[in-house]
């Protein structure tokens, strides 16, 4: 009785060679390894495996953490929509006909957040919300060719230092403007830092220190020909005036709070918002909207003659993956929450800051600046190892995070929707013994 | 009654539809918003405020539905064969989506305390010790976001290493093959490098000769991918390297291709001194339509000082993130890399262990199955020994490359890459992955096939089972329309 062949061996047989090693013939021998990469594992050994790694995290008893990423709720339908095999395991869209569902989603996507912010065009996403802003330093250089970008004082260092790596190649030259005692910032340094040369001005709405910050909405007015570029929070935008209302060329945020878990910081979502003029000169890739042979509705990705794969070397970005999933992620949940929910969520959270600071300032611990905080409020506290003690996360020093010169002892506490007043109030307690 | 010709028999066969539905937009849909929030009071000043917000106002199950219908309006390695040149589509195990969900994991903030994340650095620093072994490299980092964010890591540190070592104003080129991945020229660009191409000799390697000709003392670094992007390997790496190094210049190694080799060889013993990993490819973590992937990026010992910080590191059996890279360029992500992915990439690493050359072997395996069967009907130019993918040039045939990838959608398989190579006329890249039977390959091979049979009307005509068929690009890049009508608009 024949033995049956395995596939490999019928494979084999037709390549009419012995086995496998003859396809490697071109790797020479001196270049062979052999690698202990450990024994196969089963899989309920290895989500065990897993599980205990897991078991090695420590959920801590209250979470003030914030500061660009926040512990927000994610409404089950998000991440039930985002788990679809269709869209998990779909690979960028190169064959539009067969891949209306993702170019759908991710030109509604660009249509939600162009909504949000009120820009012209947004792109299908960025990596992340830092590298969307050096994206956008990037764009305002190839817009307008000016040598200096001028960015706020209080800047993490984290953003700079990715600022810094994505200009290496450009002729530019980054300047700090600096901030008021009121926190805001300091419009007479600001106005004289501007001059022929700027190409582009970074503001943050809320600003670094978590406070909305009015002065941002007047810097267009006396710009000249610099792009404004604004970092917002995107969930400031259920209440806060939005980026395009301010004169903004160009807004890029962090998409994280928008239906994506934290997941210790990625993968991430950067939302990249800019005026149609400038569209041409726009990193990322586009979705639009065209037709069909018989007329109807049809997706592709478009202007495809900026990017990598067609311009090489002279492309306007060297994205080619970016974050689809996430982006539909965020439509999911901007569609889930409405304009009703967004807007209570940004007064909820607001709300929580005022409480937040009233409960602390009643244990004796003060804020930095009375202006109007969103989710990140600065105290001046250096009382950390309480918080250890309790197993409470938060209370990051300004200085872990920014080279800003003032406020040495001072840290950031932050509120979602999710803390709740009895945590204000243990918090409160704790630290203020 | 008449007989079918066989390329009807085929159709009649494997029925594929994929459903269409003339999809609304979510902002018209104006069905009331159902998702609840307690009243809250609003004191603050209309100065800061939005004039107007306008979302889409739906229910719940509106956004179920709406997203349902797209998803049945989109294909995806999950519903069959996906083999797109030098994405690596394979299978991704639904025990990687299984743990990356677990809360303990899912829910931690990136400022948190090394202290309390111990499970979530441990994952790190287990994935960061398996690349560096898989790559024959000495020291890694999990902080870039795609392979070409792992590319402008890599150059970005190729810069620095001429910065400190002051040779940064002669060092300012850097050469790529004709057949190299878009990426790498654009990500050596954005670095501020200029990008100098050498041909392909006769055989789809790299011409030594005219990398001879190219290499001079402004030459930082040269990259490559092998397999190269024609899935063939270069077996003139040493002598490559050779070159590179005595020229005083760095060795670069795009990672895209590394499912043809893993186990076999290494990027370090071949010689190369950088190397970025795809994990969306290798390490089949989903892609998700497009994103999110990740690309970490391996150095030899003599670069760990240029690393972006922080790396990961173990010392007295604690996990701790290290920033003290005397020459670090510093941060290239916000935060320390795509965890959800880096997560996914360790269980199938782990899943697999030294099973993980065998997916490497099959894969090159069914490539050169694949290859062989098209090269009855197909010309498929350079050396016929190929690894992981081939390409293969309609030229011959008389049929556009993309009228072929159009016809074949409508069997409920994925075309191949098209037109990449830019060395190959009317080339279709095909990388059947290890992941694919023998069932699979025939048919798309009999697919493939079919196409150069069928009449000239039908092939134009195709996709016809789609959810939609040919779409006019010309008149979508033409007439711009990239957001929704009645959207907010700033007046």
């Amino acid at each position: 009785m024949a033995v049956k062949m395995t596939e490999t061996d019928e494979i084999l047989q037709y390549l009419n060679i012995k086995n496998d090693e003859e396809l490697f013939a071109d790797i020479p021998q001196k270049l062979r390894v052999s690698l202990d990469l450990g024994l196969p594992m089963d899989e309920f050994s290895l989500i065990t495996s897993i599980e205990k790694s897991c078991s090695n995290n420590v959920s801590p008893a209250m979470n003030f953490l914030g500061n660009g990423i926040y512990d927000r709720f994610i409404p089950p339908l998000v991440d039930e929509i985002i788990g679809r095999n269709e869209f998990l395991t779909s690979y960028t869209p190169y064959q539009p006909e067969i891949s209306q569902g993702i170019l759908h989603s991710l030109f509604e996507y660009q249509s939600v957040i162009s909504d949000l912010t009120q820009m012209d065009v947004t792109n299908s996403s960025m990596y992340d919300g830092f590298t969307a802003l050096a994206e956008a330093v990037r764009m305002a250089y190839r817009i307008n060719g000016k040598e200096e970008v001028l960015v706020p004082e209080n800047i993490y260092r984290s953003q700079l230092s990715i600022i810094q790596n994505y200009v290496i190649g450009l002729n530019l030259k980054i300047i700090k403007y600096k901030f008021g005692k009121d926190g805001l910032i300091d419009m007479e340094d600001l106005k004289s830092k501007i001059s022929d040369h700027t190409s582009s001005i970074i503001v943050a709405n809320p600003n670094l220190f978590g406070l909305i910050d009015e002065n941002a909405f007047t810097v267009s007015e006396f710009k000249k020909e610099a792009l404004l570029i604004t970092y917002y929070d995107p969930v400031s935008l259920g209440l806060i005036k939005s980026p395009g209302e301010y004169g903004t060329d160009i807004a890029v945020a962090e998409g994280q709070q928008l239906g994506i878990h934290m997941n210790y910081g990625g993968p991430l979502l950067g939302l990249f918002s800019f005026r149609k003029e400038y569209v041409h000169r726009s990193p990322g890739r586009l979705i639009g909207l065209s037709k069909d042979n018989s007329g109807r509705k049809a997706f592709v990705m478009t202007l495809q003659a900026r990017e990598q794969h067609i311009r090489r070397s002279r492309a306007m970005s060297n994205i080619c993956s970016n974050q689809a999933l996430l982006a539909v992620a965020s439509l999911a949940y901007l569609s889930i929450l409405g304009s009703n929910g967004m807007k209570k969520l940004a007064l909820i959270t607001m709300n929580k800051s005022i409480k937040l600071k009233k409960e602390l300032y009643n244990a004796g611990i003060n804020t930095v600046f009375k202006g109007i905080n969103f989710s990140d409020n600065l105290f001046y506290f250096d009382g950390q190892e309480k918080l250890i003690r309790s197993n409470i996360s938060g209370g990051i020093k300004l200085s872990e995070l920014s080279d800003y010169p003032g406020y040495k002892n001072s840290a950031f506490f932050s509120v979602t929707e999710k803390t709740s007043d009895e945590s204000i109030s243990r918090l409160a307690k704790i630290t203020g013994e | 009654m008449r007989a079918l010709a066989d390329w009807q028999k085929l159709q009649v066969n494997k029925m594929y539809k994929q459903a269409h539905y003339d999809e609304d937009f979510l902002n018209s849909f104006n069905t009331g918003n159902d998702f609840y929030l307690e009243e809250v009071e609003d004191r603050y000043p209309d100065s800061i405020k939005r004039k107007r917000l306008k979302l889409p106002d739906v229910r719940s199950v509106d956004v179920s539905r709406h997203f349902t219908r797209l998803s049945e309006m989109n294909y995806s390695v999950d519903i069959g064969m996906y083999p797109l040149g030098s994405c690596t589509m394979k299978f991704n195990p639904k025990y990687a989506d299984y743990v990356a969900a677990l809360p303990g994991f899912q829910n931690v903030h990136p400022l948190e305390s090394e202290s309390r994340i111990q499970g979530t650095l441990e994952v790190m620093y287990r994935l960061q010790q398996l690349l560096i072994k898989i790559s024959g490299m000495d020291y890694a980092s999990l902080q870039p976001s795609a392979g070409a964010h792992g590319e402008f890591t890599g150059i970005l540190i190729v810069r620095k290493f001429f910065e400190v070592n002051g040779q940064l104003g002669n060092r300012d080129e850097i050469i790529i093959p004709d057949s190299a991945h878009g990426t790498n020229p654009a990500s050596a660009a954005m670095v501020g490098f200029k990008v100098v191409e050498v041909p392909s000799n006769d055989n789809g390697l790299v011409d030594i000769e005219a990398l001879k000709a190219a290499v001079n003392p402004r030459t930082a670094a040269f990259m490559i991918t092998n397999p190269n992007t024609l899935g063939i390997f270069d077996d003139q790496i040493l002598e490559i390297a050779e070159i590179i190094h005595n020229n005083g210049s760095l060795l670069y190694y795009d990672g895209a291709n590394f499912n043809a080799i893993l186990g076999i060889t290494t990027p370090g013993i071949m010689g190369f001194d950088i190397v970025h990993f795809n994990l969306h490819k290798t390490f089949a973590t989903p892609h998700g339509g497009g994103g999110p992937g990740a690309g970490p990026v391996a150095v030899k010992s003599y670069l760990r000082e240029y690393l972006p910080v922080p790396v990961v590191v173990l010392e007295n059996g604690k996990y701790s993130l290290y920033y003290n890279l005397k020459n670090t360029i510093g941060k290239v992500s916000s935060y320390n890399g795509s965890f959800g992915v880096i997560l996914r990439a360790y269980a199938y690493a782990l899943k697999n262990g030294n099973n993980l050359s065998l997916n490497a072997r099959r894969a090159v395996m069914n490539s050169n199955y694949m290859a062989k069967k098209l090269s009855k009907s197909f010309e498929i130019p350079y050396k016929s020994l190929k690894k992981h993918e081939f390409v293969l040039s309609t030229s011959r045939t008389g049929r556009k490359a993309l009228d072929i990838s159009k016809f074949i959608l409508d069997y409920g398989i994925h075309s191949p890459t098209t037109y990449f190579p830019l060395i190959v006329k009317e080339a279709m890249m095909i990388e059947p992955t290890e992941s694919v039977t023998l069932k699979d390959m025939d048919y798309y091979i009999d697919v493939m096939e079919k196409s150069l049979e069928v009449p000239e009307d039908t092939i134009k005509s195709s996709p016809v089972n789609t959810s939609v068929g040919r779409i006019d690009e010309i008149a979508a890049a033409r007439n711009l329309i990239l957001k929704w009508p009645d959207s907010c608009e700033n007046s």
